[in-house]
């Protein structure tokens, strides 16, 4: 990593106390969730005047010019303090979008989110959805936070295609999510569209990464948040943290968090680098299968160390095991991007 | 027709099963089937009261108590029959708990005030026993209870109260004793939760229900025949009654249900037939049969009529923790459905986030599986320290 690089990170990391207030204090995102749409569009405005809507827009563009380690440093940082606005999914399409949408993104006007999957699991744009004459026909599921969006970039047979949520032949259906967030099924019926090009799939797969660095955010979060409990909690007279077997539990634990840090810093680098085809989708799907798996690990033995406290809502840890239950599927389960790492690592050296 | 004990006495297990069987599927309410959240007393009281105008409330219960005299192999078969069923549990702790211990320990006037209200469910009852700060170590617990003339005056706080919000009565474990050594100073009483100086503060938990409260005790005051048995022997009269508990918790049921409706998951989301998938199912419907073989060792034991030794621990530990391995796999294969706040598409068959989010307690409470693991490190393999 360069020196400018880790400047770049240090800034970043600094620049999130502006949305996430010092301790990581969650009166915010307890007062957001389970409301519609679920965040907050000052906040979004403020995300985009600290330049992160186009974080990874070339300056030339009118973003930040900055690469996925430095996005990935921004997402962690956020997820740690559970902030809800769809910054990650909206920075993977940032690129893709025309210079009029992406101006509206890069001033904190709009909010825009990809709807690609047609299946419950998936991190490849639905082939079912047809574009053709300037409007768009399908259904796409899941799509994060579309009550608040107002565009959708909608993966296509051929590539992507942009529709205004308002427009006629759009219908979004939202069901809530553990997070108190919501995920919508979106149905076009002939809806105005217009082209996004190629690059779907590289969008979703640098969205796919940036779930990852946010499963680490949440995961060391909800670490930190355990270990200070060992320290405090005392039962039969000492400090729970003080019982070797709970300890041998918690030096498992950052094993976790020191493996996904590890896997989407590498990840994140080889992207930067300019890492394409399978060597891409391998990297970010060894990232992804880890930072799922480890992150369901560490936020379901955080509540498990915690006790009962840890089974109420008004204790904060238990947040962080809702949000790891979104994020962990989110852009493709483990078992996805195992059986991809499978498919595209044949091709790559190791 | 509805056999009579004295019926159900003549059959052997297999009838008495299926008469069991028969009774409930005629007797419970359909709606409260397999209900997605433990019911509160406004919702399971028309199968309590089913139950307690049939006389099989109280399965475990001597006959001449109003109770239907079964032994403890026979009580599980009807529970595995009720949970068979989808049928509710219903608010038991004056059966299951308080019960049993006046029955053993009560006094004659306890017993004739006590028992044939929580029979007729006019008496529903709590158990106030974990403190904030005496969770797995129960017996540091901090509520005190002092003698003023013909009085007991509580203070204290519990917590972890499941549904001490329906129950006009708890049962509390209090300290009597400051000095003596922390088992030995602890006092068992009956407490009417309308009495001045009781608050009672739901806690909402993860599946965002309030089963359980916090029931705090500011100057509380009851009459000294309140107490059960001789003041300081509280723990020991409590210890004494949780062996069954140990086997209800460790019962296969639990998880068999899970396994069931992972199968219909991973059918609706077309990995049944994924290698993969079939190889981590079969893992978890051997680890559930084996519990099963295991369980049916201790129920032996039981239908031999001998105690239960301390390794029954292991029935929890393992049952808890496939459990939990059964709804990890669920989410593994729900994709988006992962992390849905309701059921997919309003099916209650179809529910991994929350049967994921229900199976996360069954690790802390009933002695956490910290303390199972202890307790058979210490007391059956006889390891130092």
């Amino acid at each position: 990593m360069t020196p400018e690089t880790q400047e770049n990170i240090r800034m970043l990391r600094d620049s999130v106390a502006a949305v996430v207030p010092p301790g990581g204090g969650l009166q915010r995102v307890r007062r957001l969730r389970f409301g519609m749409p679920g965040f907050d569009r000052g906040v979004w405005r403020q995300m985009a005047e600290m330049g992160w809507t186009g974080l990874r827009v070339p300056e030339a563009a009118g973003g930040a010019g900055l690469g996925m380690v430095e996005a990935c440093a921004l997402v962690e940082a956020l997820a740690g303090g559970l902030v809800p606005e769809p910054l990650a999914a909206c920075m993977a399409v940032a690129p893709l979008l025309p210079g009029d949408v992406l101006g509206r993104v890069l001033e904190g006007h709009a909010v825009v989110v990809p709807a690609w999957q047609e299946r419950a699991d998936a991190v490849e744009p639905g082939a079912d959805t047809v574009a053709r004459g300037g409007r768009v026909t399908g259904l796409k599921l899941f799509v994060p936070m579309a009550a608040g969006a107002d565009l959708f970039l909608v993966a296509v047979q051929d590539g992507a295609v942009l529709v205004e949520v308002g427009a006629a032949g759009v219908a979004v259906e939202c069901a809530g999510t553990q997070d108190g967030g919501h995920v919508g099924t979106v149905r076009l019926d002939g809806a105005a569209c217009r082209d996004a090009g190629p690059g779907m799939q590289a969008a979703l797969d640098d969205a796919a990464l940036l779930t990852a660095a946010a499963l680490l955010g949440v995961m060391e979060r909800a670490f930190a948040m355990t270990l200070e409990f060992m320290r405090t909690r005392t039962q039969f007279g000492r400090a729970i943290g003080s019982f070797q077997a709970l300890q041998h539990r918690a030096a498992d634990l950052q094993v976790q968090v020191a493996l996904t840090r590890a896997s989407v810093e590498s990840a994140a680098a080889a992207l930067d680098a300019g890492a394409h085809g399978p060597a891409r989708q391998a990297a970010v799907s060894r990232a992804k299968a880890r930072a799922a798996e480890a992150g369901m690990h560490v936020t379901r033995e955080a509540i498990q160390l915690h006790g009962g406290v840890g089974y109420t809502d008004e204790y904060d840890v238990g947040l962080f095991l809702r949000r790891a239950m979104v994020l962990s599927n989110q852009f493709g389960s483990a078992r996805l991007h195992r059986a991809r790492f499978a498919a595209t690592s044949l091709e790559t050296d190791e | 027709m509805t056999p009579s004990l004295d019926d159900l006495d003549h059959m052997d297990d297999a009838g008495f099963r299926l008469a069991v069987r028969g009774w409930v599927q005629a007797h419970y309410p359909p709606e409260l089937r397999d209900p997605p959240k433990r019911l509160h007393w406004r919702e399971n009281k028309p199968w309590y009261m089913a139950l307690s105008e049939q006389g099989w409330i109280a399965p475990g219960w001597p006959r001449e108590l109003g109770g239907m005299g079964l032994s403890a192999a026979r009580q599980l078969l009807m529970m595995e029959e009720f949970e068979r069923h989808g049928a509710a549990r219903t608010n038991d702790h004056g059966i299951v708990m308080l019960g049993p211990l006046l029955i053993r320990y009560g006094t004659a006037a306890q017993k004739e005030r006590f028992l044939p209200r929580i029979l007729s469910g006019e008496d529903i009852w709590c158990q106030g026993y974990s403190e904030p700060n005496a969770g797995s170590d129960l017996a540091s617990l901090a509520t005190s209870a002092v003698r003023e003339g013909d009085e007991w005056v509580l203070t204290g706080q519990k917590t972890w109260t499941t549904l001490a919000n329906d129950a006009n009565w708890i049962f509390v474990l209090a300290r009597t004793d400051r000095a003596a050594k922390k088992q030995e100073g602890i006092s068992f009483f009956l407490v009417p939760m309308d009495a001045p100086g009781i608050t009672v503060r739901p806690i909402i938990n993860l599946d965002m229900h309030d089963e359980f409260c916090e029931v705090f005790f500011d100057g509380v005051r009851i009459p000294a025949d309140h107490l059960v048995g001789e003041v300081n022997q509280g723990w020991t009269m409590a210890k004494a009654l949780l062996g069954f508990e140990r086997v209800m918790i460790g019962s296969p049921k639990q998880s068999a249900y899970a396994l069931a409706r992972l199968r219909t998951l991973a059918q609706h989301m077309d990995v049944w037939d994924d290698a993969a998938f079939q190889d981590s199912y079969v893992r978890l419907r051997l680890d559930l049969l084996d519990h099963t073989s295991l369980y049916e060792t201790y129920v032996e034991v039981l239908r031999r009529g001998e105690m239960l030794g301390a390794d029954v621990s292991m029935l929890k530990l393992h049952q808890s923790d496939l459990l939990q391995r059964i709804t990890d796999t669920m989410l593994e294969i729900a994709g988006g459905n992962a992390g849905l706040l309701e059921p997919m598409g309003g099916n209650r068959e179809l529910n991994p986030a929350g049967l994921f989010i229900q199976a996360r307690p069954v690790t802390i409470y009933g002695g956490s599986n910290e303390i199972q693991r202890n307790i058979l490190a210490k007391a059956v393999l006889a390891l130092p320290g």
